[in-house]
């Protein structure tokens, strides 16, 4: 038995069952089909996305003093590794701390992408070789083939209307905003800005191309990943929270705007 | 996560037509060929034409060929085939020269079944869900008769009455003249499954394997169910079945060929398990039903004691129909596709002839 195989086993094969069958009693909706696996799927992630957002942000706590140590030891690259070593096990955290979750959580991912890929089965070849990853229960067998067709959408095909592409990339973009860090260290805001652009843009880009069934549950999982990320973080980078220099500069702003009348 | 390719590009699986010594079939470089049907020289081959499909953005590739699943038909001077472009084209048999093309303009969902021609009509399935009669000649749209989903399966005729199954769970009996639908939805259970297998009539009843594992006897007639398969099988059913003396082989994607009274619909004989699954639809030939499976190998199945003996090991994946004339069953393979002529007696290799330009 191949590594193929063993993939195919133990992850292809059950999620691309539980989609039939979730199909099936979501009045053979396969859109809401994908939407209502993405969601059982990240519940049962949540306690290692709360690690990783905890994590994170843990770590952007830490970034002021990180940035104080690449400049205080600029010249001496050796020094300022066991500088941060030194500050990261002062503080507890570790910057696998952040990854581990995320690398576990990837297969998982990866096995529901290809399950919708694999269920879609626009050609006959897909459909063959869609036969041979079914279990022998006879609802997934009456159930196929899976109706194609949410809301204005062809889950089979690219959103026409280019609804979907902006759904993608916006969501993205919020999502990433959220945990983008607030830094004042011009090199780690342009790092910032690519980062905020390029994910989105990309992921928008593809949907343009891509099967909507895909893009379906790109911004499901977006969606998911914006309010797991608000109860944890709040808003983060997407409404700053204000200093109190800011605020007073804000005050003072308004107070000299001509049209600024201050409420009884 | 994300690749170029998130589809498998369609490529196809043409069967094979013989008429007045020549072969016509489908290669999976989307040509139609014409070939010595003795000894597989080639008389003309010619391309359908791509359509534009999809968006211009992104990285995946618009089709370079026309991919060919049904298998083409021959009427008087011209030879059919549907393509996955969506379109029909009529050609003429001797020469190669293009007759006709349906739509005139622009062209339909992709075909993935066959095309049958009679009564003058050419009749085949659409993927938009709908079944065609144009008039053979001239390409004409005769009439169209919607269904309930997409339609991969190949027509049959009987007499007036056109049998043809869709995704959407039913059997259509379609007045072939008229293109009114005579009844449908032969099935007395809920859970029923989409059916792509070309359907068989045999004494007034229509045979047919269905997605939900079953094996099914409708009357011809009125469409009443005769009788389900007691056997549930392990996969679906995609090829068509053969009928012989009252036995019904029907080969399923499990690998196995369920061997079933005509009659009654019970079991005669264990299943014949081969291994891998079955796709491609068996011949007759004399009172042996060959049968190929996809990973290559070649049985002939003995009606007589239902035991199957290895006629050849091609190597090469098989999920093209199997197609048969004077003794010599021919096997269209896919990967360095290859058509093979092999003796139906011994398996031995009468000639082989590559269908790839590269």
């Amino acid at each position: 038995m191949g590594i193929g195989d063993i993939w195919n086993l133990v992850a292809l094969q059950p999620m691309t069952n539980v989609l039939i069958v979730l199909s099936h009693y979501l009045f053979s909706n396969f859109g809401l089909a994908i939407i209502a696996l993405t969601i059982i799927v990240n519940g049962l992630m949540l306690p290692l996305t709360l690690k990783q957002i905890r994590a994170t942000k843990a770590m952007q706590g830490l970034q002021p003093k990180l940035t104080e140590l690449q400049k205080k030891y600029v010249k001496d690259r050796q020094k300022l590794a066991q500088e941060q070593m030194k500050l990261y096990k002062e503080s507890g955290l570790s910057p696998a701390g952040c990854l581990v979750p995320l690398v576990i959580q990837m297969p998982i991912w990866i096995a529901l992408y290809q399950s919708i890929m694999r269920l879609l089965a626009v050609t006959p070849e897909d459909f063959l070789v869609l036969s041979q990853s079914l279990y022998s229960w006879p609802l997934v067998y009456s159930t196929l083939p899976l109706g194609g067709k949410f809301l204005w959408l062809n889950l089979a095909s690219a959103d026409p209307y280019l609804l979907l592409p902006i759904l993608v990339g916006g969501t993205m973009w919020v999502q990433q905003k959220m945990v983008t860090l607030i830094t004042v260290d011009p090199k780690q805001q342009a790092q910032n800005r690519l980062m905020l652009w390029m994910m989105p843009l990309m992921f928008g880009f593809f949907t343009l191309q891509f099967s909507s069934g895909l893009a379906l549950f790109w911004v499901t999982s977006s969606v998911i990943r914006i309010v797991i990320q608000y109860f944890v973080t709040g808003w983060g980078g997407l409404i700053p929270e204000r200093t109190g220099k800011q605020a007073a500069q804000d005050k003072k702003r308004k107070q000299q705007w001509p049209g600024f009348k201050k409420h009884p | 996560m994300v690749g170029c390719a998130p589809t498998t590009q369609p490529r196809g699986w043409s069967g094979g037509v013989l008429a007045d010594g020549k072969l016509f079939l489908g290669s999976m470089e989307g040509k139609l060929v014409a070939l010595n049907a003795s000894g597989g020289a080639q008389f003309w081959s010619t391309t359908l034409e791509t359509t534009k499909q999809g968006s211009s953005f992104g990285c995946a590739a618009p089709p370079s060929s026309v991919a060919i699943y049904g298998t083409p038909a021959v009427f008087e001077d011209l030879v059919y085939v549907g393509g996955y472009n969506g379109r029909i084209s009529a050609f003429n048999a001797d020469s190669g020269a293009l007759r006709w093309v349906y739509p005139r303009e622009g062209n339909l969902e992709p075909i993935v079944g066959g095309l049958i021609v009679a009564l003058g009509r050419v009749y085949f399935g659409c993927s938009d869900g709908k079944v065609y009669a144009l008039d053979a000649p001239t390409g004409d749209k005769i009439w169209d008769f919607p269904t309930g989903n997409k339609v991969w399966a190949t027509p049959t005729i009987d007499g007036n009455t056109l049998f043809i199954g869709s995704f959407d769970k039913k059997l259509y009996a379609i007045d072939a003249t008229t293109g009114k639908g005579k009844w449908e939805n032969p099935f007395e259970t809920q859970e029923q499954g989409a059916i792509v297998s070309t359907p068989l009539v045999y004494n007034n009843a229509v045979y047919f394997g269905s997605f939900d594992r079953y094996f099914y006897a409708v009357d011809a007639t009125d469409g009443h169910l005769r009788w389900r398969s007691e056997v549930e099988a392990g996969r679906l059913f995609w090829a068509k079945p053969i009928i012989y003396n009252g036995t019904v082989y029907a080969p399923c994607l499990d690998g196995k060929v369920y061997i079933l009274s005509a009659e009654t619909g019970h079991e005669v004989a264990d299943a014949i398990d081969l291994g891998s699954p079955i796709s491609s639809s068996p011949v007759l030939i004399d009172d042996a039903v060959i049968v190929a499976t996809e990973a290559g190998k070649v049985y002939s199945l003995d009606t007589k004691t239902n035991e199957s003996k290895l006629l050849a090991e091609l190597k090469q994946k098989i999920l093209a129909p199997l197609f048969a004339s004077d003794g010599t069953v021919y096997v269209h393979t896919q990967e360095h596709e290859t058509l093979y002529a092999l003796d139906a007696q011994t398996g031995a290799q009468q000639w082989s002839v590559g269908l790839t330009s590269k």
